[in-house]
């Protein structure tokens, strides 16, 4: 069975205890910062910062509602990361997690272009450099434990566990308290769907998360991939056919001339038509 | 079929260009220098490229728009091989010559960009066959050893090798054809990459049928290309190409650039998407000057006679095209596409300094091999003409 | 914490005020949620909107150092609505005592104030008291001198219009707070308040507590699942500290350090033994002596014998009306009467008021030894920017020391329970426990004694002290604290109840004739015979409602108890106000009493409920206070606007030692607060060191409104001063809707707000706000004022 997050960011309180976990866990080095004017730091996610918190003021008319979104790898049902992946370094595991092969990758980045969620981040000051992102922290759950971010969240704002019964729960929370919650279960259907989930107080354009559809984000590429054998056939096909006839055009004209077959004609035998 | 080759190198011909060479040397060093700081201390350290933008100045331009400056090659080869339009023999060798040069540039660009390229080869044995990139890789890395082949004969007739030459002309058709499939493919696919970016494309650009339009505009520019360049090179390697020939080029264009016009905005029209072209700001200007400027006015002008009877106005109607082409591909790859939020990229000189000194080695590598190979064969009398004329 | 953290699980209605609970006390907010689950309202009451404000139903903003404007005018709202309960009001509070009609409170000041020592003579705020020396009561609370009617009066003044233009809160978001908490005066619904350095960091910080308390007696909610006034303690172990009274004033378990004038051990006793004659009232305190002479024994062993009178006269005095506070001290030192110091896991540098002068105070001293994990701004005072480490004579020894998890121990958290800890792993280098550090102190003073006694080396030289050469053994100290028997102990009918040797069951078995040793009667019971109670770990909740008492798991203070004042839950008859939620319930003599551990296990009716006080009746009116028997409005030391209520304006029992230090509204117009973030730790020594942390706030910042921001022509991001009669810092601005400007008497007065996380060590460093805070104290306490002074803000 499939693995995945619950996220309610009603109950996240912006401790950042997940986002500090996760660094622990992973032994993740700190970056420099400095005070931009927000809580929010590291001000993005990157191959050192796999996880953050964002802090989003939203006022509307004389309401101000501050709502903190953990943000991370949504691992996607069919991702694009792994769909653009060059040697296939990036896979969706059965499980759940979209997991990354070190040994694989040669650094091209197109999965960081790729997903939707902008996920996906490279070492840009070493000389041999990966991708890094969330792993679902799949070497946690192999040994039978949760993620570290889910472990450290002191509100339970973190719900690790099967996504069909996550995805219950959710719909359950939101039946349960539709005053409290806006009626979107962000990554139930968004481009195909995502193992996490997430649940939320206001509209999630708000919060800085993308809007998309539920398609998944690999549809028009595999359309046009699939056609690449057809287009072998046909092209050859076709080229081998207009050779065969221009030749024998050729062969017939030069037969006229007596020219020998094998001979080139001369250039300016051939006339624009 | 004589067995001896006749090739009359033009090096006689023209004192060599040290003036040229030496500058061309210079930013070549330059880039190295660059590329050696780069594989010490890392991309970010030479560029602004970051998570927010990965792919940049060396993706747009060396690659998008290098492959498919380099169509010439392909378009010309089934021009004269497979359509048996004989009459542009003279320039087909160039043609593929710049093809190839236009790849191992691409190739040289990207071993900076890749984070790894020393794993290049992996794509060989990790094969991801849902990636529009992954057929890319396939299809540039045969294609450019297709154009090496259909390049070889230069060198060999140079070195009067006979066996090979004989060898190669055996496999000559079906590798041609090979040549164009494989450019089909990727210089379609090209536009299949960015088919994984829906919601980051403006909607001027995307669109499902990208690749369809990446490869009507590489033939068109392939077209362009070649004029363009044998414009200049007779201008500046002194030897003349017969107008007849390059007006010949020029009349197939109107046809090519309305087709991808037709479908380009069809698409649109189809999308319901074309009041875009008026409303999006700045990205209507772009797109507005992309298709009028390097599509519409290229059109009419290819197809008024006058034109097609001026060197000239060849040269500065396929140099529109060309353009055009360049800004449509930066467009779509770099402009259009938007980067994560709170991320912008301009590129960085040091960006420029690598592109520039790839183009520089580009250009240093057609002039010599124009000095030592036997390229421009259309100089020589007819009876001198080579007996394999490989392209 | 009269109630415990799962405990909040169970509240109807959650006030937190004073306090920040989701960014300083995280964890809280799982039950917090928990509650709300359930339907609970959240309220979030803070000049500034913050995480807990966040997550709050209603959040309502207040100008610091206000609230018991606020309060009052919940009381008043409270009154004047009928919302009280009257049956619990009637039955365990002081509400119907008769006041001395002496009593009286005029232009801001309580009868007895003596401006001369700026204190009250608290005589006129005693009971009226019949024959027998009980306190005189009206049951219908209609007698003129009763406490309920002068608390009417009291709060008369505090109506919306005068608390709104007090506090600067909307009175549409004063009525809503307060309907939401009066709701809980019917005996179906139950609130809680959740608070901390918010209410008690002011000049009348404790009466902040007592306004609150004083609702929650109303209410009829203190003693209930789901009630109580719930202090969110700070450092993980403040409640253990504070229980072994690491005071001035207090000895361990909250007996009174002695003064000059007890000169015998019996007068002592004397003073501190409470006397009441109400047959109803258990008066708990009248085993005073038996905790006291229990101490002794364990301070002194065999040394400590009744013929010496167990060896009081070791122990040291406070002169009379001496003070030792945290202010004092640093005076103290300025003047030159403090030579050395342990700054023994603090860093005062950073995190005492008027840091500027904490930092000046320590180059007076001869030596100074900072025991701490790491080297903070105070071990580095003596090369802190601006000093000439040259001219600092101060020598400085910094001993390492092991973090709390590299050793083994109990913690007490704030909801009483007591926690054992195992050491997980070994601490790096040469950092030791602070027991073994404290043990080797003990060793080596007394071998300095033994060797040149001087003239009074018995406290030292007779002290029971034998840990071993190394780190002392927290087990055997674990157990010294539970107590034990010295000799047998005998019941009255010379029965052995506990045979010499073993530990007592708890501190009912404590006697005064010296039997008995207890380092401090409050943990008796933690770790007797039947083992550590501290390290039980069983996580089933027994209690019938399931109200989450968790009562196998570790043990709470006193007796295990986990809600205190638990006999309140219930009337006369030991029948639950909230049958759902109870906490006891009395099933009848043969089961007794039901569900936690009762204040006592006699029927109900027999004695009252609140057995800690003397006259067994929670106080509305506290006539001990140091600053008057119901909380005051008064306005903070340094305020921007005069106080509306009366001429006196602020506390006149406040403390203040430096009143040169203070600003003035001219020149510094805009309200200053300071306060914690999640991502840092107190003086942030703990947390400036951890990378992760300090990548996540790296800069000093000050937060202001938009308003405030424009005025100063300051933008979000940019660097700009702050700066009050004390000192100047920069800081990062941060200009955010969170923050507004308050109307406060018609006119718009600004706030700011800053963290106090910053110093000039550690991997990030920063600005101080403690630079700007006011060297100010509490009436009773004398914890500084530092959430609320004057300051200005403007663009470096
Ligand atoms: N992350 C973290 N957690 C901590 C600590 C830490 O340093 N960092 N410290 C621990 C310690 S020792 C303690 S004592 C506790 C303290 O815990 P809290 O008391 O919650 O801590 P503060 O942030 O100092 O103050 C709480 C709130 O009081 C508000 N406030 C300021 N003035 C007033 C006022 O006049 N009235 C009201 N109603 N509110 C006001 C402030 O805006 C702030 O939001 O936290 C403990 N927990
Ligand atoms: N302006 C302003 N000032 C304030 C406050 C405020 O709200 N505003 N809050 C006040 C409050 S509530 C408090 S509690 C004080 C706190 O003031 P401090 O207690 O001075 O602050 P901490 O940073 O907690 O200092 C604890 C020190 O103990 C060290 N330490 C940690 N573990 C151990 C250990 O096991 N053994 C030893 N020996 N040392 C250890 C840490 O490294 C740290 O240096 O600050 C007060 N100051
Ligand atoms: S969120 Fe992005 S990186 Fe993560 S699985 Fe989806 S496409 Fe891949
Ligand atoms: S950067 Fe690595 S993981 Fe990403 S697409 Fe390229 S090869 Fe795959
Ligand atoms: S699941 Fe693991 S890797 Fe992903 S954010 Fe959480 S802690 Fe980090
Ligand atoms: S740990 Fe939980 S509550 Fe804290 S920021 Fe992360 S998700 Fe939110
Ligand atoms: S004591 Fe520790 S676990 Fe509890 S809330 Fe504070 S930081 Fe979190
Ligand atoms: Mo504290």
């Amino acid at each position: 069975m499939a693995k995945g997050m619950l996220i309610d960011l009603t109950r996240c309180i912006g401790c950042r205890g997940c986002q500090a976990a996760c660094k622990q866990w992973n032994d993740l080095p700190a970056e420099p910062t400095s005070n931009w004017g927000s809580y929010e730091n590291p001000p993005r996610r990157s191959a050192n910062t796999w996880t953050t918190v964002t802090f989003n003021e939203v006022s509307e008319g004389d309401r101000l509602d501050w709502v903190f979104a953990k943000r991370q790898c949504m691992h996607c049902e069919d991702p694009a990361c792994a769909a653009a992946c060059i040697v296939g370094a990036l896979r969706k595991t059965p499980e759940g997690p979209v997991v990354y092969d070190d040994h694989k990758c040669i650094g091209c980045r197109y999965c960081t272009l790729a997903c939707p969620f902008g996920v996906p981040t490279f070492e840009w000051d070493t000389p041999v450099p990966y991708i890094r992102k969330c792993t679902m922290c799949v070497d946690r759950q192999a040994e039978g434990m949760e993620p570290a971010c889910a472990k450290a969240c002191p509100n339970e704002a973190l719900l690790f566990g099967e996504r069909e019964e996550l995805l219950q729960e959710a719909h359950a929370r939101l039946e349960a308290h539709p005053e409290k919650y806006v009626d979107h279960i962000y990554g139930e259907k968004e481009v195909g769907g995502t193992s996490n989930l997430y649940i939320a107080s206001v509209p999630f354009d708000k919060l800085g998360f993308p809007t998309l559809g539920p398609e998944a984000i690999p549809r028009y590429a595999n359309v046009a991939m699939a056609a690449v054998p057809p287009t072998i056939v046909v092209v050859s096909a076709a080229m081998a056919g207009i050779y065969w006839i221009t030749k024998r055009r050729e062969q017939m004209m030069s037969q006229k001339v007596s020219v020998p077959v094998e001979q080139w004609p001369k250039p300016d035998q051939d006339k624009e038509d | 079929m004589t067995a001896e080759t006749h090739v009359e190198l033009n090096r006689s011909k023209q004192p060599f260009p040290v003036v040229t060479t030496s500058i061309l040397g210079v930013l070549m060093a330059i880039g190295l220098v660059v590329a050696i700081i780069r594989f010490i201390n890392g991309i970010g350290a030479i560029s602004n490229l970051s998570d927010g933008r990965a792919w940049g100045l060396w993706i747009s331009f060396d690659l998008y728009c290098g492959v498919a400056l380099a169509a010439g090659g392909f378009t010309l080869a089934a021009t004269v091989y497979i359509l048996n339009l004989k009459k542009y023999y003279p320039i087909v060798r160039s043609a593929i010559l710049t093809a190839f040069l236009g790849y191992v540039m691409v190739i040289v660009a990207l071993m900076v960009d890749l984070g790894q390229p020393w794993r290049i080869w992996h794509i060989i044995i990790y094969w991801n066959p849902h990636s529009p990139l992954f057929e890319v890789g396939w299809c540039v890395l045969l294609y450019t050893t297709v154009l090496a082949l259909e390049f070889s004969p230069n060198v060999f007739e140079r070195f009067n090798m006979q066996t090979p030459l004989r060898l190669i002309r055996t496999i000559q058709i079906p590798l041609i054809i090979a040549g164009i499939v494989l450019s089909t493919l990727h210089q379609s696919s090209l536009g299949s990459t960015l088919l994984l970016m829906p919601d980051k494309i403006h909607a001027l650009w995307f669109t499902p049928i990208l690749p369809i339009l990446f490869l009507l505009s590489a033939i068109s520019v392939g077209l362009a290309m070649v004029i363009l360049e044998t414009s200049l090179a007779s201008k500046g390697l002194g030897h003349q190409v017969d107008l007849d020939i390059l007006a010949g080029l020029g009349k197939a264009l109107p046809y090519l650039l309305g087709l991808y016009l037709v479908v380009k905005l069809g698409d649109l029209l189809v999308a319901g998407e074309l009041d875009l072209m008026f409303s999006s700001g700045l990205y209507s200007l772009l797109f507005l000057v992309e298709i009028v400027g390097g599509v519409i006015l290229p059109l009419v002008l290819f197809a008024l006679p006058a034109v097609r009877l001026s060197r000239t106005a060849l040269l500065w109607s396929s140099l529109l095209v060309v353009l055009g082409l360049v800004l449509n591909r930066l467009n779509v790859s770099l402009i259009a596409l938007a980067p994560r939020p709170g991320t912008m990229y301009v590129p960085h000189v040091l960006e420029f300094a690598i592109s520039i000194a790839v183009v520089s080695a580009g250009i240093l590598a057609y002039i010599l091999a124009n000095r030592y190979l036997p390229i421009a064969e259309h100089e020589h009398p007819a009876g001198h003409r080579p007996v394999v004329e490989v392209g | 914490m009269t109630n415990h953290w799962i405990d909040i699980k169970n509240s109807d209605v959650i006030l937190i005020m004073g306090s920040n609970a989701a960014e300083n006390h995280p964890l809280s907010f799982r039950w917090v949620s928990q509650a709300m689950d359930n339907g609970a309202t959240l309220i979030s009451v803070d000049p500034r909107f913050t995480r807990t404000s966040a997550k709050a139903d209603i959040y309502a903003p207040i100008r610091s150092g206000t609230d018991i404007a606020f309060l009052g005018g919940l009381i008043k709202y409270i009154l004047d609505n009928e919302l009280y309960h009257t049956e619990y009001v009637v039955e365990h509070t002081n509400a119907s005592y008769l006041v001395n009609p002496e009593y009286t409170f005029e232009a801001g000041i309580f009868s007895g104030y003596q401006p001369d020592v700026r204190s009250y003579e608290k005589g006129t705020w005693w009971y009226q008291m019949d024959e027998n020396w009980i306190q005189k009561q009206d049951s219908t609370l209609e007698h003129p001198n009763c406490v309920m009617q002068l608390l009417r009066k009291h709060y008369e003044r505090y109506d919306l219009s005068t608390v709104s233009s007090i506090t600067g809160t909307p009175k549409a978001d004063l009525l809503k707070v307060y309907s939401a908490i009066g709701s809980t005066g019917n005996p179906d619904r139950v609130a809680t308040i959740m608070y901390a350095m918010g209410w008690t960091q002011h000049t009348y910080g404790t009466q902040n507590i007592r306004a609150a308390a004083i609702i929650q007696l109303l209410l009829g909610n203190v003693g209930r699942a789901g009630g109580g006034i719930n202090a969110l303690r700070g450092e993980s172990n403040v409640q253990g500290s504070t229980d072994h009274c690491l005071l001035f004033h207090i000895l361990p378990g909250y007996l009174k350090t002695p003064t000059a004038s007890y000169e015998t051990l019996a007068a002592y006793v004397e003073a501190n033994t409470p006397k009441c004659n109400d047959p109803k009232s258990a008066n708990w305190w009248q085993n005073y002596s038996k905790y006291a002479v229990s101490l002794l024994k364990w301070y002194f062993g065999d040394n400590a014998q009744a013929d010496n009178e167990f060896g009081y006269h070791w122990l040291p005095k406070l002169a009379d009306g001496g003070n030792y506070s945290w202010l004092a001290i640093w005076t103290a030192m300025i003047r030159g009467d403090i030579k050395g110091l342990l700054a023994w896991g603090q860093n005062p540098a950073v995190g005492g008021t008027n840091a500027n002068r904490v930092r000046k105070a320590l180059e007076r001293l001869d030596w100074m030894v900072a025991v701490n994990l790491w080297d903070t701004e105070t071990s580095s005072f003596w090369r802190r920017p601006g000093a000439d480490p040259a001219s600092i004579k101060t020598e400085v020894f910094l001993l390492p020391v092991a973090a709390s998890m590299e050793k083994e121990g109990s913690i007490t958290n704030s909801g009483r329970w007591a926690q054992w800890r195992w050491k997980a792993v070994d601490p790096p280098g040469e950092a030791k426990a602070d027991s073994w550090i404290i043990n080797q102190l003990m060793i080596r003073l007394r071998t300095l004694y033994e060797a040149d006694p001087g003239p009074n080396p018995d406290p030292i030289l007779k002290l029971a002290w034998d840990y071993g050469p190394d780190e002392a053994d927290v087990h055997q100290v674990a157990k010294e604290i539970n107590g034990w028997a010295v000799t047998d102990i005998k019941d009255s009918e010379v029965n052995i109840i506990v045979p010499a040797g073993k530990q007592v069951k708890n501190f009912t078995q404590l006697t005064d004739d010296g039997s008995t040793a207890c380092a401090n009667w409050l943990y008796s019971g933690s770790y007797n015979e039947d083992g550590n109670m501290m390290s039980r770990r069983d996580n089933v909740d027994t209690h019938p409602a399931g109200i989450g008492l968790y009562s196998n798991w570790a043990w709470a203070w006193p007796l295990n108890r986990r809600i205190i004042y638990n006999r309140a839950s219930c009337d006369a008859n030991g029948v639950p106000f909230d049958a759902n939620r109870f906490v006891i319930r009395w099933t009848g003599p043969e089961t007794k009493w039901e569900g936690d551990v009762p204040d006592g296990g006699w029927p109900p009716g027999e004695k009252l409920a609140f057995i800690m006080r003397r006259g067994g009746r929670a106080r509305i009116f506290g006539p001990t206070m140091a600053d008057g028997p119901f909380p005051e409005h008064y306005e903070p030391w340094e305020s921007p606007v005069l106080n509306p209520l009366h001429i006196q304006g602020t506390n006149p029992a406040l403390w203040d030692l430096e009143r040169d230090a203070k600003g003035a509204t001219h020149a510094y117009p805009i309200v200053g607060t300071t306060y914690r973030v999640s991502e840092h730790w107190q003086s942030g020594a703990m947390t400036r060191n951890v990378p992760w942390l300090a990548e996540m706030q790296p800069d000093m910042f000050v937060e202001m409104s938009p308003e405030l921001a424009a005025e100063r022509n300051i933008k979000n991001g940019e660097r700009v001063i702050v700066e009050s009669a004390r000192g100047s810092i920069e800081a990062v601005a941060i200009v955010t809707r969170r923050f507004r400007p308050f109307i406060i008497n018609d006119q718009v007065v600004h706030q700011v707000g800053m963290p106090w996380h910053w110093g000039y060590m550690g991997l990030v460093t920063g600005g101080s706000a403690n630079e700007l805070t006011p060297p100010v104290g509490d009436a009773n306490t004398m914890i500084p004022e530092t959430k609320a002074f004057l300051c200005d803000v403007k663009k470096v």
